[in-house]
């Protein structure tokens, strides 16, 4: 086996992902639309959120995010990449 | 669903316990810490423990926030709660950790405007929409969540608010390691490195541990392969005798960090002298507090609290089961004086406490070994 078989770009887990404590989650958002220095933002599941991104920025509709408590800590690289998540085809 | 699905796929499992199992020395015992209260929840909720040769013992680090935090904050954080004026405002499991004369939601019960909040910004949402009150976030939480705080607190002075404050009590997942690694109590053999923190502060922090220490640190994913496959990094690296940072989680973490994120944390916060960590005692430069240019928002400043320290329950042995010494059924209260219903200690608390992940996921088994014995 190789070790890129586990490799692919993405997130982790959608339903219980990695630490739940202090909000200490990092969920994988879709940015759908620019509203000053947030985001709204989807979820694989269809939920939309405000999100803050000024620690990511700069975002544009499209990124994906990985979202912690409200604030987007990481930005998937540009352009995007093989087996990036896209949220019409992650829903439960 | 994707990504999720790739990773618990059982044959790929399957494939990787064996060639774990392939490069284990029959006459060695291993021992290898995951840091963060995430992956011990992963180990105990997916079994992997069950996929490992009995060789390999997984031991439950510090990564926690809740249950790393002493008893003396979390009064001082209810003396704060207590005061009229204020809305306090926490994370969810914050409200269930046990200080000396009870936790948040008793106080709660009790008549104080305490209030669970999602993000730091909803506590500063909070501050704008009740101007006649005074609102204070009780932080918590490592390199992950320290971004957000500092974020909030950069958009509080740029609107000038001034009815918020933060209590702060981030940590930082460096100095508490190294602190495991100087202890004569434990003998590692790898560390499982954080995912999300990494997220934030890149992989270069860990490189004291192969360098001074001469362990293997593999940053890992939240997912059940994710664990199998830095495990198994962590066995060639020993197999092979290389000793370095690898990083398994490629796919969110950047080798650098995050920049942007590290850069708002170094103008919020400052490193405190000292911090007292439960279990673990006092760990120099291992905390945050807010910088200079942030103390008009310090919520220790702008209230008196008692700052007393406060011994555990002599019952609870959180501290031995944080520093991996004992495992979490080996504590004397386990699963009877102390359950995550009532909880004595913060590692029953937290859904990341090694004690209740074992008691929620792996306690069935335990019993089904003691039957079989």
């Amino acid at each position: 086996m190789r070790d890129d078989d586990l490799m692919f770009p993405g997130s982790c887990g959608l339903d219980h992902d990695g630490c739940g404590v202090c909000s200490d989650a990092g969920i994988p958002a879709r940015v759908l639309d620019i509203q000053g220095d947030d985001a709204l933002c989807e979820d694989a599941s269809g939920n939309r959120a405000r999100i803050a991104v000024e620690l990511v920025a700069p975002v544009r509709p499209g990124d994906m995010l990985l979202v912690h408590g409200g604030v987007a800590i990481w930005r998937a690289e540009r352009p995007s990449v093989k087996g990036e998540v896209d949220p019409s085809e992650v829903r439960r | 669903m994707k990504f999720v699905d790739e990773f618990r796929n059982a044959e790929i499992a399957r494939a990787l316990s064996t060639e774990i199992s392939g490069l284990t020395d029959p006459n060695r015992q291993y021992k290898i810490m995951e840091v963060c209260g995430g992956h011990t929840h992963t180990i105990y909720r997916h079994g992997i423990k069950d996929l490992l040769p009995p060789q390999i013992e997984l031991v439950h680090g510090p990564g926690c926030p809740v249950c790393v935090l002493p008893m003396g904050r979390v009064d001082d954080g209810i003396a704060v709660a207590e005061r009229p004026e204020v809305i306090f405002t926490c994370f969810g499991d914050m409200m269930r950790v046990p200080g000396s004369k009870g936790n948040l939601l008793e106080i709660k019960a009790q008549g104080a405007d305490i209030r669970m909040v999602y993000s730091p910004l909803d506590a500063l949402r909070l501050a704008r929409q009740n101007p006649d009150r005074e609102v204070v976030f009780y932080a918590i939480g490592f390199e992950t969540t320290a971004p957000s705080t500092a974020l909030t607190l950069q958009r509080a002075k740029r609107e000038g608010i001034t009815n918020f404050s933060v209590f702060c009590n981030h940590v930082t997942i460096v100095p508490p390691v190294r602190a495991l690694l100087d202890s004569p109590d434990l003998r590692l053999d790898g560390f499982i490195g954080p995912g999300h923190v990494s997220t934030v502060i890149g992989c270069r922090p860990y490189e004291f541990m192969p360098k001074d220490y001469g362990k293997p640190c593999v940053v890992a994913g939240f997912e059940p392969l994710d664990l199998l496959q830095s495990i198994l990094m962590i066995m060639r690296q020993l197999a092979e005798g290389r000793c370095e940072v690898e990083n398994q989680y490629r796919r969110i973490v950047p080798w650098e960090g995050n920049l942007q994120a590290l850069r708002s944390m170094a103008e919020v916060f400052e490193l405190r002298p000292y911090f007292e960590w439960r279990g673990l005692g006092f760990i120099a430069q291992s905390a945050l507090k807010l910088s200079a240019a942030y103390a008009e928002f310090d919520a220790e400043r702008r209230y008196a609290v008692p700052s007393v320290r406060v011994a555990d329950p002599k019952a609870c042995q959180c501290g031995e089961v944080l520093k991996g010494v004992l495992k979490p059924w080996e504590c004397r209260v386990f699963g009877t004086a102390c359950t995550p219903e009532q909880p004595l200690g913060t590692l029953m608390v937290s859904s990341e406490g090694a004690c209740a992940a074992y008691y929620n996921f792996g306690r069935k088994s335990l019993e089904k070994m003691a039957v079989n014995e």
